[in-house]
C-alpha cells in the first residue's frame, strides 16, 4: 500500500530518535490530515510557540511518491509563532516528500531544542543529528548547496536567518524552491536550533491494486494531455491569470522551468538575474513588490533576497506599511526611511528584520506585538497576519470569494491555499462554477442551494475546505491547472486503489470534514473564538464587494456569511449567540 | 533511440518514477534505468528503449528517435 508505515519522532533535547507503526495515516486519510489529528494530539494548550514542547509535525500525503500526476506536497503542523493557533504550512518542491515516503515515514515529528545549532539528516534507518554552527547564520541557498555537498542529492527542508532569528513571518523553504508558510512557521525550527532536514530515502512507494490505479492516473494524464491550455500553462503558470510582468520580458529571464515531483504542470522558476540564479515559487510572487510602484528587476531582487532570508514577502511589507504609519503618527522612531520604490530601503529593512538590528528587532516581532505595544490596530490584520487579498493591496481584488472569507474562517489565519475553489482571482459567472462544485463532490441539491440568488459563499467555503482537505490529505497540489482536473470521485478511486483501504466518495468527503472541523475545534479549545474570526473594520470602508453582484458589501453580509459557513460545517460552537 | 532535450527538463521525476515502476513494480528513484543529473537524463546500461519515460514526459524532455 503507498503509506511509507512509520512514523520518525526526533527529541532535539534529549538526542533521542524512536519509530513506530503509522497505522494512523489510515484513519486520517494520511498527509495533512494524519498530521492534523497528531497536531491536535500532540500540541498541549498551554504550550506556547517558541517553547521546546511546541512540536513541529511534518508529513507527506497518502500519493506522494506515486506517478499520480502532482503529488508531491508535504504539510507541516505546529502552533504557529504569529497567533498562537494550531495552524499548519504546505509546499511542494523537489525530491523532499518523495524521499521522505521512500526512507519510510509518513510524517516526522520534532520535539525539544537542541543545545546548538544542527541539522536532521534522515538516509532510510540511518539518521543522525548533525552540527550545524557552519551552516548557521546562512540563507536558504547556501544551506542548501552546503548540505548537499555534505550529505549528497536528496530533499531539504531548511530555514534562513529569519527562522534563526524568530521573526515571526518567517518561513520554511523546501529544496529551495517551495515556501511553507505562513504564521512565522519557520521560527519554530530556529526554537528549536534545528537549521534543516535533509532526507533520502533508497526505498519505494507500492501501490495495492496496481491495474486499478493505473487506469486512473492514465485517464488524468489522458485529460492534462489533451488540455488546450496545457502549453500556455506549462509555458506562463499563474502569470497566465494574473499578467504581472509581459510574457516576453519575463521569459527572457527565465532559464529553466521546474516542476515539483510528479507534476505535467509546473510553474516553479529559475531565473538569471545580473549573473545569478534566482529560483522562484512562481513569478507572480517575485513581481509583488511592483504593485509598491517598484521596477520589475528590482521587485525580483528584493523577493529573491527575502527568500534568501526565509522571510515572508507580504507580511514584510505589510509590517513596514504599518511601521510607516506609527512613523507618521509620531509613535515610532525610524533608523532610516521606508521607501517602497527603493531597492535600497527594501534591502536596508530586510537585513534589519531577519537579523533583529535596531528597530528592525521591534519590526521582527510581528502584528500582534506591534498592536499591543502601540495601541494601534494594524489595517487589514486577521489573527496577527495581514490578509493577502484586500481591495487595497498587497494583492488588489475586491470582490468577496471563499478566498476572501477564507482569510477570516481559516483557524491558522489568512492564507490563499485552503479556499481552492472557482472564485479564485477572476470573476466568473455564477452557472459556471457547476461543474466545479460537482467536481468537488458537492452534491447537486447542495449545488442548488448554493447558486440560489447569487453564490452562497459561507455555505461555498465550507465545501472549499472540505475538497482542500481531501487534496492535502492525499498529498495533491490545489493549484488551479492540477486542481481541475481531480474530482472527489477520482481521488477516492485513486486512495482506495494506492493504500487498498476501501473508501467511496462519501466517506472520504466525511472524513475530510471531521478532519477540518478538528482542527478548527481544537483551536476553539485553545481560546479562539467568533471574535478572532471577524473581519477587520477597515475592509467596509470604499472595501469589498459582493463577488456577484458587486455592490458594497456590509460588516454584517460578511456575519451572515460566518454563520452559514458555520452551520454547514456543523461549528456551532462559533454561531452568533 | 532517445533524444534528450535537457533544456527542457522541469526535474518532475515523471520518467524515473515510471521507470522503477514498470521494471520493479514499485515506486522509487533510486532503482530506475534513468537518472536525472542536472536536468539532464542518463540511462543505465539496462534501459532497452521500452520509451516508457518518453510516454511519461509532458515537457519534450525526450523523445523516440528512428
Ligand atoms: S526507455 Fe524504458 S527502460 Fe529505458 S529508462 Fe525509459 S522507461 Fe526505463
Ligand atoms: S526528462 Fe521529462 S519526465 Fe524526466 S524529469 Fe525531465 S521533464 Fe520530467
Amino acid at each position: 500500500m503507498s503509506f511509507a508505515g512509520k512514523i520518525l519522532r526526533v527529541d532535539l533535547t534529549n538526542r533521542k530518535i524512536n519509530k513506530y507503526d503509522a497505522d494512523l495515516a489510515k484513519d486520517y486519510i494520511g498527509g495533512f490530515g494524519l498530521c492534523a489529528k497528531l497536531a491536535c494530539d500532540l500540541i498541549k494548550s498551554e504550550v506556547t510557540p517558541l517553547s521546546p514542547l511546541n512540536p513541529l509535525i511534518i508529513g507527506a500525503g497518502a500519493l506522494v511518491g506515486t506517478n499520480a500526476p502532482a503529488t508531491s506536497r508535504i504539510y507541516a503542523f505546529t502552533k504557529l509563532p504569529a497567533n498562537g493557533a494550531i495552524g499548519w504550512g504546505g509546499g511542494g518542491g523537489a525530491t523532499f516528500a518523495c524521499n521522505l515516503k521512500f526512507a519510510g515515514y509518513d510524517a516526522v515529528i520534532i520535539e525539544g531544542k537542541a543545545d546548538k545549532p544542527v541539522f536532521i539528516r534522515i538516509e532510510d534507518d540511518d539518521i543522525d543529528i548533525r552540527d550545524a554552527e557552519d551552516i548557521w547564520g546562512s540563507g536558504i541557498n547556501e544551506t542548501c548547496e552546503k548540505i548537499w555537498e555534505e550529505c549528497g542529492e536528496g530533499g531539504i527542508l531548511a530555514v534562513g536567518q529569519a527562522g534563526e532569528n524568530l521573526v515571526r513571518f518567517s518561513m520554511m523553504y523546501i529544496d529551495r524552491l517551495s515556501t511553507v508558510g505562513r504564521g512565522g512557521i519557520g521560527a519554530v525550527m530556529g526554537s528549536k536550533n534545528l537549521k534543516a532536514l535533509f532526507v533520502r530515502g533508497s526505498g519505494s512507494v507500492e501501490v495495492k491494486d496496481r491495474k486499478r490505479f493505473d487506469k486512473a492516473v492514465k485517464e488524468l494524464l489522458e485529460r492534462m494531455k489533451s488540455y488546450p491550455y496545457l502549453k500556455e500553462w506549462q509555458e506562463l503558470g499563474l502569470l497566465k491569470s494574473l499578467p504581472a510582468i509581459p510574457r516576453d520580458v519575463y521569459l527572457k529571464l527565465r532559464k529553466r522551468r521546474i516542476a515539483c515531483v510528479s507534476c505535467p504542470i509546473g510553474d516553479k522558476d529559475v531565473l538569471e538575474l545580473d549573473g545569478g540564479e534566482i529560483y522562484t515559487t512562481s513569478a507572480v510572487n517575485l513581481m509583488t513588490p511592483a504593485v509598491m510602484g517598484m521596477n520589475y528587476k528590482d521587485a525580483m531582487r528584493l523577493t529573491a533576497k527575502l527568500d534568501d532570508y526565509g522571510m515572508d514577502m507580504f507580511e514584510f511589507l505589510g509590517i513596514l506599511n504599518f511601521a510607516k504609519e506609527l512613523s507618521e503618527k509620531g509613535k515610532l522612531e525610524l533608523d532610516s526611511e521606508i521607501d517602497f520604490t527603493s531597492l535600497d530601503s527594501m534591502l536596508f529593512w530586510a537585513k534589519k528584520i531577519a537579523s533583529r538590528e535596531g528597530t528592525g528587532d521591534l519590526l521582527a516581532n510581528g502584528f500582534a506585538e506591534m498592536e499591543r505595544k502601540f495601541g494601534v490596530k494594524p489595517k487589514s490584520v486577521v489573527k496577527g497576519m495581514r490578509a493577502y487579498t484586500t481591495p487595497k493591496g498587497p494583492l488588489i481584488w475586491n470582490l468577496f470569494g471563499t478566498m476572501e472569507l477564507g482569510q477570516i474562517l481559516d483557524p491558522r489565519g489568512p492564507h490563499v491555499a485552503a479556499g481552492g475553489s472557482p472564485t479564485y482571482f477572476a470573476k466568473r459567472p455564477p452557472e459556471s462554477f457547476r461543474k466545479h462544485l460537482a467536481r468537488m463532490g458537492i452534491p447537486d441539491e447542495k449545488i442548488g442551494e448554493i447558486l440560489s440568488s447569487g453564490i452562497k459563499i459561507g455555505k461555498l467555503l465550507c465545501h472549499s475546505h472540505i475538497w482542500f482537505t481531501i487534496l492535502a490529505s492525499l498529498g495533491i497540489c490545489a493549484r488551479a491547472q492540477i486542481n481541475r482536473f481531480y474530482s472527489a470521485d477520482i481521488c477516492a478511486e485513486l486512495y482506495s486503489a494506492a493504500t487498498g483501504i476501501e473508501m467511496s466518495k462519501n466517506q472520504l468527503l466525511d472524513k475530510a470534514r471531521e478532519i477540518w472541523r478538528m482542527l478548527k475545534l481544537a483551536n476553539f479549545r485553545a481560546g479562539f473564538t467568533r471574535e478572532d474570526d471577524l473581519p477587520p473594520e477597515d475592509w467596509f470602508d470604499d472595501g469589498f464587494r459582493d463577488y456577484v453582484t458587486g455592490e458594497p458589501l456590509t460588516k454584517e453580509d460578511v456575519e451572515r456569511m460566518m454563520d452559514e459557513y458555520y452551520r454547514e460545517m456543523g461549528l456551532e460552537e462559533f454561531m452568533r449567540r | 533511440m532517445i533524444a534528450v532535450h535537457s533544456e527542457n527538463c522541469t526535474g518532475c521525476m515523471r520518467c524515473v518514477l515510471i521507470c522503477s515502476y514498470t521494471y520493479t513494480k514499485k515506486f522509487s528513484i533510486s532503482t530506475p534505468r534513468i537518472k536525472i543529473k542536472e536536468y539532464r537524463a542518463e540511462f543505465t546500461e539496462d534501459c532497452n528503449e521500452c520509451g516508457k519515460c518518453v510516454e511519461q514526459c509532458f515537457y519534450g524532455a525526450l523523445e523516440m528517435v528512428k
